[in-house]
């Protein structure tokens, strides 16, 4: 019986339902997961796979317009399903805690950090109010949160977003639970902050001995924090292995395909000679208002060229792109086409300037109007700028369809909607492709895809590229995405440029200070990695600094 | 706190604002008169002596311009001159019959107000139930008819069949404020419908647009109580919605009035007004105007204040 | 004790039973507190109070069963589309569809169905019910049943028009000042504010008083004291457009004003602004009947509900509902519309999430 006293949650064929259009539809299909005390499982799957509803539901919680239908779960001996309401809201806050995704949104913005961290151990009685006081900051000092003393006695919006993940991450601990879903605790926030999280949370978790179910569709970061993988699609599991085992060997296909490290790695091809830039961005500066988000920006991308622009948000690498095409005028600088100098703002530039530079957007749900079919999308720049119609537009459309490796008859008359999501990002490379341009714009085109599609967004470009001698400016923050396909790379950071160059002398050391925080801050597939690049920065443990 | 002072300031600069392009509105909208003032005042039949007395009498042979400081120098002080039709001073016809016009709002937001806030909140804490979707249909055609058939139907079944009430609001002199109460439960009594169906129904959406938000689950999340998570976490988030309903329906309530006065010959404002337009009598439809326009932009201005004033991130900046 | 007593308490208790024994709770929840309400009420008002609550019942069953008839009849002849939506309505919102229906079919064929002219005198005023008229006189002796058809066409053709107008200046301000934006946008919102700080009604007032009422005038004035209230909601509509990357690309491709709103904006834009023509229309017909109730809307003799009820407004004094008729009539199409609204508002809502 030792064993049964070790598990801690047991969910049996779980079956949960959401209603939509007047009936109630299942989107979880019988899952079972088996968590032991201490462990830390992690949740992967896509968006819809329906990890946060498993995450919900281990705390007997359904959100409103779900409901769980079926099966089992039960924590520490007591089934939450059969359970009143009023036993497994005793559980939630003591014994089952939460940490959510957005810390900014989730904490109250009517109270003070503390008095939202004491809360729940008040209510339980647990601790006095000021012991607990105490304890929340002892918590955030081991959470490493810059002066503990004070900052629980600011309010949410006082404070930035990974210091409020990790204030939610230390109210999680109020009452030392026995089990924290962590639900995708990172997602919003930038590497070089996300590592401080992850750190912090894997850390804390360690030294309480807490169990925990952690939700992300990063599987970098997934193999960092849990000692088990369980993968998720669309409300059904795929399989379940320990980390080491399920990174190394996976059984299913969908893992397999998920796991696929950049096979795609192309030759870095040098600048032609004798030739000038196609698109050349000189000391730009550009400002929204009062607010400078651009300084002294310089770079240059050349014919049948991939240049990468890489930095976290807010370092300028999109107002770039919208200084080149024309949305938002420089306040200074200049921007050169095959030598000539384009007019600031987009409204003043001729047709053909227009045309020679377009763009591919990150998200093709929103850079594909749902209410166009797909032979006026990309019928549009045809006609708008070769003036073609009629049957000569057909057979072009036809021609681009083939071309981005979709066949005409099926996708002419559909809409965006009905499309996936790598067929939608396709449909946008099309687009562009009908202006006939010489240069492209590739914002983050691939980090909303799956590893798989985004690889074949990839393929696509390259060949494209090769065919067409085209240059493009690959705007990122993923840089599996720049060692594919980039030829020079440029690093971003706050509004200027840190360093640029080719991409193998980018790629080894020594580097800009800022590159190499940049660079080993992107997690890695690598179950050690967090613990390397903390040994390497001189950190090994942040339970213990704070212990000192 | 200076930061807040720095906003509820600038707002009360637009609200003045605001009311000052409106009395140039108000003025102007007057100006377009084909011919002008007195002409329309007097009618097609009008002798040239009498047309000028008129002018004369109204200040019209000055310039536009310094007539309007000259209206706007006196409505500040609550001088609005003289009515075109009877000769009496505006301020002296308008001052009883507006304080009337208030009672008769207060009246009805005294009973309206916190029925349609109570209701309002059982409602969201109870939506999607069979009791949601009876008042979402009830409160539907409440907001649907208009005040005069209400104000009819009532006078139909609470007065002339029943008699329990008075259908006509007259007022004396020397009544008691009992008598005052019970004169005017119906007119009071429409508006409360009318009023109640709009409040309940805002109240409704803001505080479901509150529970939705994820620091409340995150507050049930942590196995905080029903009550509690209302009381501690919702409620002070709601101030903003709820003073910004009660503003808006009281601003509704006062201009509200015009029919249901019309049609309860209740000795207001509203009826006033609507005298005014009809005898074409300019001065006191000018002032009528003004005042229904500056009590409207007051609300909202108060509300508007409200908001910022209970906004933690704007009292607590950064 | 009479048998409709008796038979009125047994019908009820009899049915919350029934509901009881097949689990319908909500059912059974409304007919016992109905039966509660009833013995409250029976005690207070007598046997006539409940044959008030029967008939109000049995109208709320015709209601219900019509709506129910006609939402079938809808979805076998609309096509498969619009019958698929047609066929989640509630039925609150298939009354309302039925009840246009109706008052449109009164509007455009009002010669045809009502038996007199709208201003024909053919008895003495007040005249009651008779096998000619089946609603009675008004105060000039006119058929008050043939008025009320006619009414169906003044009235709402007039704030049809009205509201036609007011959406076409506000939806086309609202999507030029989203489109065009900087100093345009920020003169247009300011500008609208400004109108909106005046209540419409007072403004309404002020205008018809130095305007004087005639149907042009009235149109034109509601037209531009609405058109802020449409302007505001296009602009938020088509504002949450703009933002996307698929207007950045036409704007990139050099495209004009105008493609953008007709082909990119306004496809994506319509079912809110669908919904806000309903309720605009609900505003503006309020605002007419107020107006024409206090005398200032269309002029007699044309037949004119809010005109309706204030010229028959004495006979509520000798306790006839005659002069509630009109009232009613403009209730009932603001509900329906209403009704039909707020089905959208909810279909498009619950599709977003």
């Amino acid at each position: 019986m030792k064993q049964d006293q070790d598990v801690l949650l047991q969910i049996e064929d779980l079956r949960i339902e959401g209603y939509s259009d007047e009936k109630w539809i299942e989107i979880v299909h019988g899952v079972d997961l088996t968590l032991k005390r201490g462990q830390v499982m992690g949740l992967i799957g896509e968006s819809g796979a329906g990890k946060s509803t498993i995450g919900l539901a281990a705390m007997g919680f359904a959100r409103d317009g779900c409901r769980i239908s079926g099966g089992s779960i039960e924590f520490d001996g007591m089934e939450l399903t059969t359970t009143s309401e009023s036993d497994r809201r005793a559980l939630r806050g003591s014994r089952i805690a939460y940490v959510a995704q957005s810390a900014a949104a989730s904490f109250n913005p009517a109270h003070k950090l503390i008095d939202q961290h004491t809360e729940a151990p008040v209510h339980y009685r647990i601790r006095k109010r000021m012991e607990s006081q105490e304890d929340a900051m002892q918590l955030y000092e081991r959470l490493r949160l810059p002066n503990p003393q004070e900052i629980g006695f600011r309010y949410p919006h006082q404070v930035s977003g990974g210091q409020l993940q990790r204030a939610m991450t230390a109210m999680a601990m109020a009452c030392r639970p026995d089990l924290i879903i962590f639900d995708e605790p990172t997602t919003a926030l930038d590497v070089t902050t996300q590592i401080e999280v992850l750190a912090a949370i894997r850390d804390i978790v360690d030294q309480f001995n807490t169990a925990a179910i952690y939700i992300t569709h990063d599987l970098a970061v997934v193999a960092q924090m849990s000692d088990v993988i369980k993968v998720l699609l669309k409300g059904n599991e795929v399989e379940e292995a320990d980390t080491e085992t399920m990174l190394k060997s996976p059984k299913e296909d969908y893992t397999k395909s998920l796991w696929a490290v950049r096979s795609f790695q192309r030759d870095e091809k040098k600048r032609p000679e004798n030739t000038q830039p196609i698109m050349s961005v000189q000391n730009v500066d550009a400002a929204y208002g009062p607010v400078k988000v651009l300084q002294d920006v310089s770079f240059d991308v050349y014919p049948g060229m991939t240049v990468a622009v890489v930095g976290e948000s807010g370092s300028g690498k999109s107002t770039t792109a919208r200084c080149i095409t024309g949305l938002l005028p420089p306040t200074s600088g200049k921007i050169v086409a095959n030598g000539m100098e384009l007019p600031p703002s987009y409204k003043q530039r001729t047709k053909d300037q227009l045309r020679q530079a377009q763009m591919i957007y990150q998200m093709a749900d929103t850079a594909l109007n749902p209410k166009v079919r797909i032979c006026d999308i990309i019928g549009r720049p045809a006609a708008f700028y070769g003036g073609l119609k009629g049957t000569k537009l057909k057979s072009r459309v036809d021609e681009l369809l083939d071309l981005i490796e979709l066949e005409p008859s099926k996708y002419y008359h559909r809409y965006p909607p009905e499309l996936s999501g790598g067929q939608k990002q396709r449909i946008g490379i099309a687009r562009a492709l009908a202006a006939e341009p010489s240069f492209i714009i590739c914002d983050e085109v691939t980090s909303a895809l799956d590893q798989l599609v985004a690889e074949g967004i990839l393929k696509l470009l390259d060949r494209l590229q090769r065919e067409l001698n085209l240059a493009y400016m690959f705007i990122t923050h993923d840089l599996a995405t720049v060692r594919s396909i980039a030829d020079e790379v440029v690093v971003m950071k706050e509004g200027r440029v840190v360093e640029q160059g080719p991409k193998g002398e980018m790629f080894t050391p020594p580097h800009h200070p800022y590159t190499d925080l940049l660079l080993s801050s992107v997690p890695e597939m690598d179950p050690n990695w967090l613990t390397t690049v903390l040994e390497e920065r001189g950190v090994d443990n942040i339970g213990e600094a704070a212990n000192v | 706190m200076s930061g807040v002072l720095s906003i509820v300031l600038k707002r009360l600069g637009l609200g003045l604002l605001t009311l000052l392009i409106i009395s140039i509105l108000i003025f102007g909208a007057v100006e377009m008169l084909p011919g002008d003032m007195a002409e329309a005042v007097l009618g097609q039949g009008a002798t040239a002596e009498n047309l000028a007395a008129l002018r004369a009498q109204m200040g019209l042979d000055q310039p536009a311009p310094i007539r309007y400081l000259d209206w706007l120098s006196g409505a500040v002080v609550g001088d609005f001159g003289i009515s075109a039709v009877s000769g009496a001073s505006v301020a002296e016809t308008i001052g009883p019959r507006f304080r009337n016009t208030l009672f008769l709002a207060a009246y009805a937001a005294v009973i309206a107000v916190p029925v349609a806030i109570i209701l309002g909140v059982v409602v969201a804490l109870l939506r999607d139930t069979l009791f949601d979707r009876v008042a979402n249909v009830a409160t539907l055609t409440s907001i649907s008819s208009p005040e005069f058939f209400l104000g009819y139907i009532l006078i139909l079944y609470l007065s002339v069949k029943t008699g329990m009430f008075p259908a006509i609001a007259k007022l004396n002199d020397g009544m008691t404020f009992f008598e005052l109460l019970d004169r005017t439960f119906l007119p009071a009594l429409t508006m409360v419908l009318v009023v109640v169906a709009h409040m309940m129904r805002m109240t409704r959406a803001s505080i479901i647009n509150l529970l939705a938000s994820p620091y409340i689950e995150m507050a049930r999340l942590k196995g905080t109580p029903a009550w509690k998570v209302i009381v501690k976490h919702a409620l002070p988030n709601a101030w903003a919605p709820i003073i910004n309903v009660i503003a808006l329906n009281l601003a509704y309530l006062i201009t509200g009035v015009v029919l249901v006065e019309v049609v309860f010959v209740y000795p207001g404002i509203g009826q006033l007004l609507v005298d005014a337009v009809t005898k074409r009598d300019f001065p006191v439809v000018q002032a009528c105007c003004l005042i229904f326009a500056a009590t409207f932009i007051l609300l909202n201005l108060a509300a508007d204040v409200g908001a910022i004033l209970t906004n933690p991130r704007l009292r607590h900046p950064k | 004790m009479s048998y409709f007593i008796v038979g009125y308490y047994a019908l009820l208790i009899g049915a919350s039973c029934l509901a009881a024994f097949y689990q319908k709770r909500g059912v059974f929840l409304i007919l016992f507190s109905l039966t509660l309400i009833s013995f409250i009420v029976g005690i207070v008002g007598g046997e006539s109070s409940l044959w008030f609550i029967t008939l109000c019942a049995a109208a709320l069953a015709l209601a219900a069963g019509t709506s129910f008839a006609f939402r079938e009849f809808l979805v076998i002849v609309l096509p498969t589309e619009l019958s698929k939506a047609v066929k989640t309505a509630p039925l609150t919102a298939a009354f309302g569809l039925f009840v246009i229906m109706t008052y449109a079919i009164a509007g455009v064929f009002a010669p045809i169905i009502a038996p007199f002219g709208e201003a024909e005198v053919i008895s003495s005023a007040f005249a009651p019910a008779d096998e000619n008229m089946i609603l009675g006189a008004d105060q000039l002796g006119r058929d008050l049943f043939s008025r009320l058809v006619y009414g169906a066409r003044n009235t709402v053709g007039l704030a049809l028009t009205a509201t036609i107008c007011a959406f076409l200046l506000g939806a086309v301000g609202g999507m030029l000042a989203a489109t065009i934006g900087g100093w345009f946008d920020q003169f247009m919102g300011r500008l609208v504010d400004v109108i909106m700080s005046v209540p419409s009604l007072i403004f309404a007032l002020l205008l018809l008083s130095i305007f004087g009422t005639n149907v042009a005038i009235l149109v034109i004035i509601i037209a531009v004291i609405y058109a802020p209230r449409v302007f505001r909601l296009t602009r938020a509509v088509a504002g949450n457009v703009v933002v996307m990357d698929y207007i950045e690309a036409a704007r990139l491709r050099g495209e004009g004003t105008f493609y953008l709103i007709r082909r990119e904006i306004l496809p994506n834009s319509t079912a809110p602004l669908i919904a806000e023509f309903g309720l605009e229309f609900c505003f503006v017909f309020l605002l007419v009947a107020g107006l024409s109730f206090l005398g200032l809307g269309i002029q007699p003799p044309t037949a004119d509900w809010g005109s309706m009820v204030r010229e028959n407004a004495t006979l509520i004094s000798f306790g006839e509902i005659t002069p509630l008729f009109p009232a009613a009539a403009i209730a009932l199409l603001t509900v329906a519309v209403n009704f039909v609204v707020d089905w959208m508002l909810y279909r498009s809502s619950g599709l977003k999430s």
